[in-house]
């Protein structure tokens, strides 16, 4: 098999994997040496779905041990071919993108070859080549696997720049209903060993920087080559695959990010690729709700929100038509509305459709401007949104609605731009009439009744139950 | 130069310069000179005539436009400084008028809010200055200010547009060996992202050529050097063998990262734009993807 047939195969093995970011980072170019990080890390390209590319992200193989429901790898699934990479083949193939600024880096994740220890050592290896051979300063996310032995895992993190152990279920329950072979300590373990590791790194690095202490030449300790996973640790779950509410997955996402300092919580909603009776039957991918999720964790990471403020046990769920913000801005009509000129930085991030660069814009002009509706409008703050939250010069923007909950909430549910907005798949409503339906099928479809395409009959439902 | 009896007759006066940066900076440099108020700066690709607008070439004068940037970094900072060449930088065609209007400006506000008797201010970049809050840049609610903001922020955004979207090929022969980026941006942003490329790729030898704008940064493994090229100018050695395996390893890797039930074309166009596809090597098999509904 060459190269390219198993990049195909070990790349679409990955692409469930949703993280895909290069940032975290900062490592300046060093002449002589192939690569720099950034801070913010660079998208190189984009997928037929939007999602970016950053990173070459794939598996070093896709033979695995462990049976998990909801994975395309598992062991049980015979539809799959089965490869891997020498470490050497994916070093030279990573070097070869890189220095056709096709990539960022390397995202290296594995099917659990014979076992965990075998699986991470061959990753290591990978990246030894990369980092000490090719002398490579680009960025690469490794994946710690559940079950490796620590030592390893720290070794991985001493070359890769972010380490990640995917949580994949948000409940032990659950874990053990569909990864029979993964347990919640196995994942959890690795995770604190890492954030361990990272806190310090990061202590014993500052130390070494300061000089405070004045060694003899002999006794001075050797200043650590690369710092531990510098980029921090993410995690992933699976949104949809089982019955947990978006409240207890924020909780968790909030506790990781409090207890593990996870710089990412990625969520991914739930794909059917294998059919198994322990997952759901259908074919929805709740994006929707995963938006949802992800609209709650930014404010949670860059808004100053508290996880109890976005979410409560009485309402499990987040809001589907309006955002978390809004939702929130809407149960604490109190605190609104704020003046644009006076209120503070931490206010002004709260205000629905002002957002961190439309409170910093705002933050810098009013030094020396009053602001009003027309500077608002310049400055780039979705205006239509604010205004029902906002006062400025004295005058509150958003006449002509009642102040009141309901109100408010009906302008932020409707559909923005009167729904041209957002991707084309989701605007075919299902059911709607179209001016060619049935065409093909009956010859005048003006004449023949359109309710039993709609509204299939019962006996055909149930057959379709038998065959899933 | 019209004669006297000419110019009273027009209300306005436009200049109008290369195209080149210097050339924009030159004519600001003329504005004040001849205490003029021109209504518009415009390269001469870009200039439309009007009616009642006199127009003056001003010819590019490159001392000038050097005593143009010096004042702008000392009256009004580093960080201005470094703003207005990006703006003249830029493609759109009003960037010379919107340049004029803030510098203008800014001048005119620059007595009570400069940065020149700081100490600080040969080393400072202005981002986190105290001092420089007040600076007429940070006036961004501005009618005047921002257009500029608006220009230069523009300019930021193709750059990291060409720092995302640059594709490097391998050509070589047998005495040569260089990796050739071809880049179509709308402002002339090479010299701008040149320091990214040699920061990451200082082993390789590299052009990055803008057809666009007939300019190529060229990085030949120890000095950097910014060249005017045509097109025709360009002699090159064949691709490399490998670099095909890699191409089509490249646009295997894209075809096989989609996933179908997430399909958004919109939202993938959005956040690369279609400009860039002719020079994007895993759009070139007739946009790999895009379906009919």
């Amino acid at each position: 098999m060459d190269i390219v047939q198993k990049l195909e195969i070990l790349s679409d093995a990955a692409k469930y994997d949703v993280a895909c970011t290069s940032s975290g980072v900062q490592r300046s170019g060093k002449r002589g040496q192939l690569g720099a990080a950034s801070n913010a890390g660079c998208c190189h390209s984009f997928t037929e779905d939007g999602r970016c590319i950053s990173l070459l992200k794939v598996l070093m193989t896709n033979v695995c041990v462990y049976d998990c429901a909801y994975c395309v790898n598992r062991k049980s699934n015979s539809d799959v071919v089965r490869t891997s990479f020498t470490p050497r083949e994916l070093a030279d193939l990573t070097i070869g993108f890189y220095r056709r600024n096709y990539i960022e880096g390397l995202f290296l994740s594995s099917g659990v070859i014979k076992d965990a220890d075998t699986t991470t050592e061959l990753m290591t290896a990978t990246l030894r080549i990369l980092r000490e051979e090719y002398g490579f300063r680009g960025y690469i996310h490794a994946k710690a696997v559940p079950g490796a032995a620590l030592e390893l895992i720290e070794q991985l993190g001493l070359l890769a720049d972010r380490l990640s152990v995917n949580l994949e279920l948000p409940s032990s329950e659950s874990l053990a209903l569909l990864c029979p072979d993964k347990t919640r300590q196995s994942v959890i373990a690795p995770m604190k060993l890492i954030s361990e590791s990272i806190s310090e790194s990061v202590e014993l690095r500052a130390l070494m920087r300061k000089r405070t202490t004045v060694y003899l030449s002999k006794g001075r300790p050797r200043r650590a080559a690369r710092a531990f996973a510098p980029a921090g640790q993410s995690t992933q779950m699976i949104i949809g695959a089982t019955p947990e509410t978006d409240w207890q997955i924020l909780g968790l996402a909030a506790s990781l990010y409090r207890t593990m300092r996870l710089k990412r919580v990625f969520f991914s909603a739930y794909l059917p690729v294998v059919r198994d009776a322990r997952l759901p039957q259908t074919d929805h991918v709740p994006l929707d709700r995963e938006h949802r999720l992800y609209q709650a964790d930014w404010l949670l990471r860059f808004y100053g929100f508290d996880v109890s403020e976005i979410i409560d046990a009485a309402h499990p769920h987040l809001c589907t038509d309006v955002d978390p913000k809004a939702n929130w801005a809407l149960n604490n009509l109190d605190l609104f509305p704020v003046d644009v000129n006076t209120c503070a930085y931490e206010m002004l991030l709260r205000v629905p459709g002002i957002g961190v660069r439309g409170a910093k814009l705002i933050m810098r002009a009013r030094r020396q401007t009053t602001l009003g509706e027309a500077e608002l409008r310049k400055l780039g703050v979705a205006y239509k949104r604010a205004r029902y939250f906002i006062t400025c010069k004295g005058r509150y923007m958003g006449q002509g609605v009642s102040f009141d909950q309901e109100s408010l909430h009906a302008r932020l549910a409707s559909p923005i731009d009167g729904g041209a907005h957002g991707r084309r798949a989701d605007k075919t409503i299902e059911g709607q009439m179209s001016l060619f339906d049935g065409v093909d099928a009956a010859g005048s479809p003006l004449l023949s009744a359109p309710a039993p395409q709609t509204h299939p009959a019962p006996e055909l439902r149930s057959k379709a139950g038998e065959v899933l | 130069m019209s004669t006297h009896s000419a110019t009273d007759i027009f209300d306005e006066v436009a200049y109008i310069h290369d195209g080149s940066p210097e050339g924009m900076l030159t004519c600001i440099f003329e504005a004040y000179a001849r205490h003029e108020d021109p209504a518009e700066v415009v390269s001469a690709t870009s200039y439309q005539p009007q009616l009642l607008q006199r127009a003056v070439e001003v010819p590019t004068h490159p001392a000038h436009a050097a005593r143009v940037s010096a004042g702008i970094r000392q009256r009004l900072g580093a960080f201005t400084q470094r703003q207005v060449m990006k703006c003249t930088l830029s493609g759109r065609p009003d960037a010379g008028t919107v340049l004029y209007r803030f510098i203008r400006f800014a001048y005119d506000g620059a007595k009570r809010r400069d940065c020149a008797s700081c100490p600080y201010s040969a080393a400072c970049s202005g981002r986190s200055c105290q001092r420089s809050q007040m600076a007429p840049v940070n006036d961004i609610a501005h009618p005047r200010v921002k257009p500029f903001h608006d220009a230069v922020r523009s300019v930021d955004n193709e750059c990291e547009k060409i720092r995302q979207f640059a594709r490097f090929q391998h050509l070589k022969d047998e005495e040569r060996e260089v990796w050739f980026a071809r880049i179509n941006p709308k402002d002339a942003v090479v010299p701008l992202v040149l320091g990214h490329f040699i920061e990451r790729f200082s082993v390789q030898p590299f052009i990055l050529y803008d057809e666009v704008h007939g300019m190529a940064g060229i990085w030949d493994g120890k000095q950097r050097f910014l060249v005017d090229a045509e097109d025709d100018a360009l002699t090159l050695p064949e691709v490399c063998a490998s670099e095909v395996l890699m191409q089509d390893a490249w646009k295997a890797f894209y075809r096989s990262l989609s996933v179908t039930a997430r399909y958004n074309p919109e939202l993938r166009q959005r956040f690369m734009p279609k400009r860039f596809w002719k020079n994007l090597t895993e759009m070139q098999d007739g946009a790999p993807g895009l379906k009919a509904y």
